[in-house]
């Protein structure tokens, strides 16, 4: 018999219905299937009124964006996966005209209003000489089909129309890089409050032509901002005087985890590998103890760390903010520092426990200093996770024997996800501690709100994202929520300061359950 | 029945490449134009067009210039083009690409900053520009964004059902507004039809959903002229799989690049069809070779041929075919190592409605311009001429609709037609008993895939004839919704359009069986030697109501046919 697929489609006709409803369908699974089939078959086995959109069902039209499991895609390229049962809802923030199929009338007037047409002082003369060169940009982000699916999925359109969303601002630095454009786009972009983007990535990652809207139009219209002298939000600008002064984002509060440590080597005998541990900003100044723990369980592991004792800061702020001297500076420091003690200690590998920074380096140094000096950075850069369970192997690691008993759930920080696509491998690990009962959250890749700039730059959007993201936390029913990045972790503490929810950072979590094995 | 009445100047129906190009012309006259778009603006199937657009700007080529593109769009044509109108296409397509850059458009370049060209079929010079093989799309955004400038009133997600004529003039149409299901009547001084083709009535096709036919039905009811509607492009390649893929277009410029097909033996066998151009034969003769290798047992397991492009390196299948690498990775093959499975699939509408050189028809104040059109390309399309079709007439109707319009006042309608016309789409939705249209549009398209295919045969084409002529009395008045809801009901769109799905299949099935002999993409297995060929076949509805057939003379400016 033929595999069914359980299908509840959102139904709603504002003429006759007070609210929205869900009406379940089987539909027969076929392999290779898509949405737009599985809705193609509801439509002719079920109910021909059905309402949805679709015309090219290739990719190329873009009308059928909808929201699949609680992601919004293109239909007609999103595969249905016959173990899991399926979600279709209309895109969020936009109202529904029936079923799932929206008003777009209000993304229409958004892109109106930023004359999102190429703006000329002066009839061409044809041929008009264009070189691939000026392009070559330009070409990547032009892509576009307008699905409106990342406007959807857009952590900031969630909480606000202030911000026009990725689509959007995509379009303003479409005409920004356009040589024959000659508006004030970098006004313009101000004015769309393009500092309101925390790069969390949810845009590029759904995007049906994977344009990298956070990288190619939002930092990119921001780095043109500050090169125009638009100055930085007061909070932004601290950050990276703090990191031109001293290195580090933030002051000293405590002794600083470099400045604790008493050597540089955490040598094991018989060692199975050997990494350098970049630690970061706040591992170094605020968190001192999962740098220790960081040591600790990869030293358990037999794995020898070397804790370089003069670090830099990866400069995330600088490049997700547009300052581009200053993020460019600390990405040439940083390469160099990590160049020597690979050198010193003989090996090629970096581990953080930062999302932030192991994307920064990933993401931003590596091409950057590619580009510069024609060869990128010679070591290779991993997340913790990723390092224990690719590169030690699940099967090699130690178990951690010490029972937590607890029932945990995972907040994925937008650049370990995303950023490095290391999804899986904190979850493992989780699953790895005894006695704890991991619960998944459909939500848990949604951003808190802390990043891009956007903490420090717009406390009050932050908290209104870290509020939405505090809803789906606690809505899993967990009594603790980890992760990987400590800025997520200090966003997900300050919102959860009056719950009950307990936040972990994973290296910690870990460590406790060896530490406690230990002892019994 | 309640409906609004909407006044403008200029009516657009239809807004792709053609469409939108129309209005923007026409709006830089000064008069209030309004554009209908059966989907969201933008989404039209221009949008799906990959390879490129032909214009004879020799900057890759400098000896190429109009006379050659004309020569090869007539002898690809198989003489059968409208010379005068081909002569405007090759004319006009340098200046309307300079348009396209002008509105923001952001074509592929040469080394020295001039829009690149390529290699497409059955052409003198490599002469198709393009931007990836994105091409129609990078079009249709541009148009979207010169749209978005424009002061034209663009009304999207809105039907139009019937073209209003007052005294053998236009004077305005019938719509639904498919968001709320509100009728609506639009009152024009002139129309520009831009309403596309029809691959949908086969059920194996490269088209979009909207691609019915309703501007051959609407035309046809108006009165209009229609020319060689036997006359349909099928593009040799078309995915095979999976199934709800099947007949998606795998573009050209694959072949263009230098892909190369082969049998299930590993044999080059366009080898044996047509050796001096291979690959690069029209359209109709790759599409009859690749059948003929699938009909004599030499096809790939899915009832295809192969094309490979994996000997190129991966640097440049990456940029000029990105959309490819894309498509196939959806399907599980990596063009850049293995083969694609490729098949021919209904793509293009040759014929349409017949127009002269400024875009009219024989129905003063209607305007036509694009696929729904007839005459630029005759028995057969040359890759690259479409989009370039889309801009040359685009423009020309929409200037030519606006200075109708300058002229002449609003005509008046008559109302019990109206009325009419709207109960008989309220019809459909009050029937208790009938024919659903996803059954009756199954059966349609199944019978023109197999009975008016490729490969045509008399006994066949006339079972298609007597099964449409039973489907448009007997199942046309009988369908029915299954839910009677107006606000978006797709139901109730598929039921509109079947009847245009209809006449179009009609005037293709009748018009391919008065054509004894085989020319262009008409294509006999029993054709009569005695017949040449060389001439149009001209359908309009008669007086009485029934679909009547002539033969008329060849339109020749520079070229007989030897």
């Amino acid at each position: 018999m033929a595999k069914t697929i359980k299908t509840s489609v959102q139904r709603y006709n504002p003429d006759s219905d007070d609210a929205p409803y869900f009406q379940e369908f089987d539909v027969e699974y076929e392999p290779g299937m898509t949405v737009l089939d599985a809705l193609l078959y509801i439509q002719d086995k079920f109910d021909s009124s059905l309402a949805f959109r679709w015309e090219c069902r290739g990719g190329q039209c873009g009308s059928c964006a909808v929201r699949v499991n609680k992601t919004a895609r293109i239909a007609c390229r999103t595969k249905v996966d016959p173990e899991e049962n399926l979600v279709l809802e209309p895109l969020e923030k936009m109202p529904v005209i029936k079923d799932l199929v929206n008003d777009m009338a209000q993304t229409t007037y958004r892109i109106r209003r930023i004359r999102p047409y190429v703006a000329r002082d002066k009839q061409p003369q044809h041929p008009e000489i264009i070189h691939a060169g000026e392009i070559e940009k330009l070409r990547e982000i032009r892509k576009c089909i307008e699905c409106s699916a990342c406007l959807s999925n857009c952590p900031i359109v969630h909480e606000t129309w202030d911000y026009p969303g990725p689509m959007i601002i995509r379009q303003i630095a479409r005409l920004e890089l356009d040589p024959r454009d000659v508006e004030d786009r970098v006004a313009m972009a101000m004015n769309e409050s393009v500092y309101s983007c925390t790069t969390c990535k949810m845009c590029t990652d759904i995007c049906p032509k994977s344009i990298d809207i956070p990288a190619l139009a939002v930092e990119l219209l921001r780095a043109k901002a500050v090169e125009s002298g638009y100055p930085l939000a007061e909070g932004q600008q601290a950050f990276l005087d703090s990191i031109k002064e001293t290195g580090r984002a933030v002051p000293v509060k405590d002794v600083p985890l470099l400045e604790e440590l008493e050597d540089a080597e955490f040598f094991v005998d018989n060692p199975r590998g050997r990494v350098v541990f970049f630690t970061g900003c706040l591992i170094d100044y605020r968190m001192q103890s999962t740098g220790k723990a960081l040591i600790d369980v990869l030293n358990r592991n037999n794995v020898d760390v070397v804790v370089p004792k003069e670090q830099w800061c990866c400069a995330s702020p600088a490049f997700r903010t547009g300052d581009l001297n200053t993020a460019h500076a600390a990405a040439r420091r940083v390469t160099e520092i990590f160049e020597d003690a690979c050198k010193k200690y003989d090996c090629d590998t970096v581990v953080v426990a930062c999302a932030g920074c192991g994307k920064t380096l990933r993401e931003d140094h590596r091409p950057f200093i590619e580009e510069e000096r024609g060869e990128p950075p010679l070591y290779k850069v991993h997340d913790m996770a990723e390092y224990m369970i690719q590169v030690i192997g699940k099967e090699n690691i130690v178990p951690p024997k010490g029972e937590i008993k607890m029932k945990i759930t995972y907040h994925e920080p937008c650049h370990l996800g995303r950023g490095q696509h290391v999804y899986d491998e904190p979850i493992e690990l989780l699953k790895m501690i005894p006695g704890v009962e991991y619960i998944d959250d459909p939500y848990k890749n949604r951003c808190c709100g802390a990043g891009g700039g956007v903490r420090a730059g717009n406390r009050e959007l932050s908290q209104k994202i870290a509020t939405t993201k505090k809803e789906y936390i606690e809505a899993t029913g967990a009594d603790m929520v980890t992760t990987e990045c400590p800025f997520c972790t200090i966003q997900i503490n300050d919102m959860m300061k009056d719950s009950e929810m307990k936040v972990r950072y994973i290296p910690d979590l870990l460590a406790e359950s060896y530490r406690k094995g230990e002892e019994n | 029945m309640d409906y609004k009445t909407i006044m403008c100047d200029v009516l657009v129906v239809g807004a792709g490449g053609a469409g939108c190009r129309a209005a923007i012309e026409a709006s830089n006259h000064n008069l209030d134009v309004i554009m209908l778009s059966k989907e969201l603006l933008g989404k039209a199937h221009t949008a799906m067009a990959e390879g490129g657009y032909n214009v004879s700007l020799g900057n890759v080529d400098p000896d190429d210039d109009p006379e050659t593109h004309f020569k090869d769009t007539i002898v690809g044509g198989n003489y059968l083009n409208n010379q005068n109108l081909a002569e405007i296409l090759v004319r006009d397509a340098p200046q309307r690409i300079f348009d396209l850059e002008d509105m923001g458009a952001v074509f592929d370049r040469t080394p020295e900053g001039k829009i690149a060209q390529r290699t497409f079929g059955k052409q003198s010079w490599r002469r198709t520009a393009y931007a990836s093989d994105r091409t129609g799309s990078e079009i249709m955004v541009t148009l979207t964004e010169a749209t978005r400038k424009s002061s034209v009133r663009v009304f999207d997600e809105v039907f139009a059902t019937r073209l209003l004529v007052t005294d053998g003039k236009i004077s305005g149409i019938c719509a639904v507004d498919l968001k709320y299901g509100d009728y609506l009547v639009f009152r024009a001084k002139s129309v520009v039809m831009a309403t596309g083709g029809a691959g949908r009535i086969f059920s194996v096709t490269s088209n979009a959903q909207l691609d019915v036919g309703d501007g051959y039905g609407m035309a046809y009811e108006a009165g209009c002229e229609m020319m060689d509607m036997e006359m349909i492009q099928f593009h040799p390649t078309g995915m095979v799989k999976p199934e709800s893929a099947k007949g998606r277009l795998v573009t050209e410029a694959v072949r263009g690049e230098g892909g190369i097909l082969l049998n299930n033996k590993g044999e080059r066998f366009m080898n044996r069809y047509y050796p001096e151009v291979m690959e690069l034969a029209g359209r109709d003769q790759v599409a009859r070779s690749i059948m003929t290798e699938v009909r004599e047992g030499r096809g790939s397991p899915d009832g295809g041929v192969y094309l490979s492009i994996s000997h190129l390196p991966h640097s440049i299948i990456e940029f000029r075919l990105e959309s490819m690498i894309e498509q196939f990775e959806d399907a599980g093959v990596d063009i850049r190592e293995e083969p694609m499975q490729v098949s021919p699939t209904a793509h293009h509408f040759m014929g349409g409605i017949k127009i002269d050189e400024n875009s009219g028809t024989n129905v003063p104040g209607l305007y036509a311009s694009g696929e729904c059109t007839g005459g630029v390309h005759g028995g057969n399309r040359l890759g690259g001429n479409a989009l370039a079709d889309t801009q040359v007439y685009g423009a020309l109707s929409g200037e030519k609709a606006a200075e109708y319009a300058k002229e002449t006042t609003h005509l008046g309608v008559n109302r019990e037609e109206i009325k009419i016309e709207f109960e008989r789409l309220e019809a459909m939705l009050n029937r208790k008993e009938g024919i659903s249209p996803s059954d009756a549009r199954s059966e349609l398209t199944k019978l023109m895939w197999t009975k008016v295919q490729i490969f045509r045969k008399e006994d066949e084409m006339q079972y298609a004839v007597t099964e449409l002529r039973r489907i448009e009395k007997e199942v046309v008045p009988k369908i029915k919704v299954d839910v009677p809801v107006k606000r978006f009901n797709p139901g109730w769109h598929q039921a509109m359009e079947f009847v245009n799905m209809v006449t179009t299949a009609r005037m293709v099935a009748e018009a391919a069986v008065m054509r004894k002999g085989s020319r262009g993409a008409h294509f006999r297995v029993d054709a009569d030697p005695n017949d040449k060929g060389y001439y149009n076949i001209v359908i309009r509805k008669g007086k009485d109501g029934k679909m009547e057939l002539r033969k008329e003379d060849l339109v020749i400016t520079k070229i007989t046919p030897p």
